[in-house]
């Protein structure tokens, strides 16, 4: 009787491991690395997708992104595998071993600058020109020169949708209550460094911004001050070159406001959602930050109409209205969807929906685009905050890209981590500068 | 007939397998290519390596040579000590005081043990508000007393005690169930026989309650030092990056970074292997310093 239970628990258990092997792989269909056979409808002669995006979690397009593949599995009967995640570091790492173990999906919605380096130089994703040989109308509604080129040939690989801007937001009742003038499209740095000044005399914080977390925009705004927009996005070759000097001199520009009092108390200490709130408590006047602040912002604040958006002041050769923008994620077809005369077509058909001017417009709204005709954007459906944006955008006269996006977060620490160390001069600037060089010409060699 | 399934011990071979090669794929496996995985270029997660360091153990140098390793280890130190004196000490006291109380014992027992529940993560979300510069607690709590000047309780000098409080008072009601269960184990027939012999309360407690004791202090002592080697989220949330001043690197956060956030792998993996030498001795120590007792 005993035996006959011990060998009644035996199969249980095997059964038990045998059942939990079946419901682990039945709950992740999406992300599977299917082969051919699982990718077509059997009999229906349609096609089904593998794709990965960032439109997940709280990415204000999730619900968008969701209604487009399914309108487009609608009208075309094909299917789509949507393996889309946040686009946390998890999920980088997702991305790039999927394609070193070759599951990667068909389309993937993705960063074009240095993340996207390790399946580029691999070759597992197709450039657009070689796309346009056999399909020359793709992507023909965008400004090739905006796409998003790779850093590591210079060629476009994917197709841009929404891109970004960076600029100075403002809480108008601080500027109103310190009497000054919010800075405008003529306001020059020197003039910015005395408002800051008359805003500090009147109690109040100039800038709120964390040096200690976030010291990224003002970073990108202070050098850029020492360039121009032709010439920002482009890499130092020493410290002691003309961009290298840029880069301390601009750093300098960030140890001055530091030193001048013009940030945060505690900006050595605080994460950036603390100095955040202080601009949103009307403690603090300007901030700079990204489009997508302007959604944060709309939450955060019962009466957006306090805040606008302003060009960020510039000096030397760099206007005022010379911006920090561009489009850092796009659409890839990968070479194994590619080389499948199955799944070739499906895949060009797919991103040119996704990326026709009506659906970029919908997915854009105030954030820039490479669209050869702009955006339509029901301006009456926006905040003030959202038309400041987009006026903003449409008085820029020049547009960079960010210059850290050539720069990889290991390679970015000695700056960017260093900064509360170069601010209160416990580190040289040079110095810094010089070890990040060092980093980004170890990483080329490797 | 019935009694050979007690002799024949293949069955329970067959029922330790599966648990056996789970911690082998799961647990040794990856153990064994982290190690590797130190002496190689990795640049990226989910990539895979680039080749072997030159030489190959330029990790362990760098090691050598890190700043932050040395802040993150004396602060796991500090987190230590603090951990044995805070969160031991503390449910050694507040266990004999329950101990000695008639009534309200389960109800001590409830909220001491609440913080056990609470995710780390959203306490480290609420103690940044407690210490938060700006409208925190604390800082409107000296304000009501007079105080003019905002306390930066994250700024370099108050950084570490900062990160400790809640560190230590979200374990105490740990350690304190198994104390107060302990303690409960202790028959009442000695206190009682102590108590007639004219023994006071507080000579009850040195002579009876803390030696029956030592056992389960000792499991506890080993329990909090591996903890504190271990702790991760709380400091995270509070002071991520080593922030301010890369001041509050624990080994744990310093490893993680260099993971996740500065995407250099292999020397994430190093700082792993260190870690884990240092648990091993650690542990070494704690075996030789709480060494339970046969009575």
């Amino acid at each position: 009787m005993k035996k006959m239970l011990a060998m009644l628990l035996t199969g249980a258990m095997v059964l038990s491991l045998a059942a939990c092997g079946n419901s682990s792989s039945g709950n992740a269909p999406a992300q599977s690395s299917s082969g051919a056979e699982e990718s077509k409808e059997m009999g229906g002669g349609s096609v089904t997708l593998n794709v990965t995006t960032t439109f997940a979690g709280e990415d204000t397009n999730a619900a968008n992104y969701q209604e487009a593949i399914a309108a487009w599995q609608e009208e075309t009967g094909n299917k789509i595998n949507d393996a889309s995640g946040t686009s946390a570091e998890t999920f980088k790492a997702r991305v790039i071993s999927d394609f070193e173990m070759g599951s990667e999906p068909d389309v993937l919605f993705y960063f074009n600058g240095v993340d996207s380096n390790p399946f580029v130089e691999a070759g597992k994703v197709v450039s657009i020109e070689e796309i346009r040989k056999t399909y020359p109308d793709y992507a023909t509604n965008m400004k090739d020169g905006m796409m998003g080129a790779s850093p590591v040939d210079g060629k476009n690989y994917s197709v841009p949708v929404n891109g970004y801007w960076e600029g100075l937001f403002v809480n108008k009742e601080v500027c109103q209550a310190a009497g000054i003038e919010i800075p405008s499209a003529d306001t020059t740095w020197d003039e910015f460094m005395d408002i800051c000044q008359q805003v500090k005399d009147a109690g109040y914080t100039p800038i709120a911004t964390s040096f200690a977390e976030i010291p990224h925009y003002w970073f990108e705004f202070c050098i850029y001050n020492y360039l121009t927009p032709a010439t920002h996005n482009v890499l130092p070759g020493s410290v002691d070159d003309e961009h290298g000097k840029a880069w301390v001199n601009g750093i300098g520009d960030m140890k001055t406001l530091y030193e001048k009092g013009f940030l945060p108390d505690n900006t050595l200490s605080a994460t950036d959602g603390e100095t955040f709130q202080l601009f949103i408590d009307g403690k603090a006047a300007f901030l700079i930050d990204g489009s997508w602040k302007v959604g944060g912002i709309e939450g955060a604040t019962d009466d957006v109409d306090n805040f606008t958006v302003t060009y960020v002041p510039g000096k030397n050769d760099r206007k005022s209205t010379d911006i920090i923008g561009g489009l850092s994620s796009g659409w890839y077809i990968t070479k194994k969807a590619w080389d499948d005369p199955e799944k070739q077509k499906a895949c060009v058909e797919f991103i040119s929906y996704m990326t026709s001017d009506e659906m970029v417009s919908k997915f854009a709204s105030v954030s820039a685009t490479a669209l050869k005709n702009g955006t339509q954007v029901d301006e009456s459906q926006l905040s003030s905050l959202a038309v400041a944006g987009l006026d903003m955008v449409e008085g820029a006269t020049g547009m960079a890209s960010a210059v850290q996006d050539q720069v990889t977060q290991e390679e970015r620490v000695p700056v960017f981590n260093g900064m509360p160390d170069i601010v209160t001069g416990k580190k040289d600037i040079a110095e810094a500068i010089a070890e990040l060089l060092d980093l980004v010409a170890a990483g080329k060699t490797e | 007939m019935s009694s050979n399934i007690y002799k024949n011990k293949k069955p329970i071979i067959f029922f330790l397998v599966p648990a056996f090669a789970f911690l082998a794929i799961f647990l040794y496996y990856p153990f064994l290519q982290n190690i590797l995985n130190s002496f190689k270029v990795i640049n990226n997660l989910g990539s895979s390596a680039k080749g072997w360091n030159d030489p190959w153990f330029t990790n362990y140098v760098e090691l050598c040579k890190d700043e932050n390793i040395r802040v993150a280890l004396v602060n796991t130190v500090k987190m230590i000590a603090a951990t044995i004196i805070g969160q031991l000490g503390i449910a050694i006291v507040l266990s004999l005081m329950v101990d000695n109380i008639k009534r309200g014992q389960k109800f001590f027992r409830t909220v001491y043990f609440f913080p056990i529940v609470i995710a780390a993560t959203a306490l480290g979300l609420l103690f940044n508000l407690v210490f938060l510069y700006d409208k925190g607690m604390l800082n409107q709590l000296r304000e009501l007393f007079g105080a003019v000047k905002l306390v930066d309780f994250k700024d370099n000098s108050h950084a570490m005690l900062t990160m400790m409080i809640p560190v230590t008072w979200q374990y105490v009601g740990f350690y304190f169930i198994i104390l107060i269960t302990g303690l409960n184990n202790i028959s009442d027939d000695i206190y009682e026989a102590a108590t007639i012999d004219g023994a006071s309360r507080l000579q009850r407690v040195r002579y009876i309650s803390l030696p029956l004791l030592h056992n389960v202090i000792c499991t506890c002592g080993v329990l909090a030092v591996t903890g504190a080697l271990k702790v991760f989220d709380l400091p995270w949330i509070m002071f991520p990056k080593g922030m301010p001043s890369n001041s509050t690197w624990l080994t744990g956060t310093y490893m993680y970074y260099h993971a996740f956030e500065s995407h250099n792998v292999d020397y994430s993996s190093a700082i792993s292997v260190l870690i884990v030498i240092l648990g091993v001795v650690t542990a070494k120590i704690v075996n030789a310093v709480f060494k339970e007792k046969d009575y």
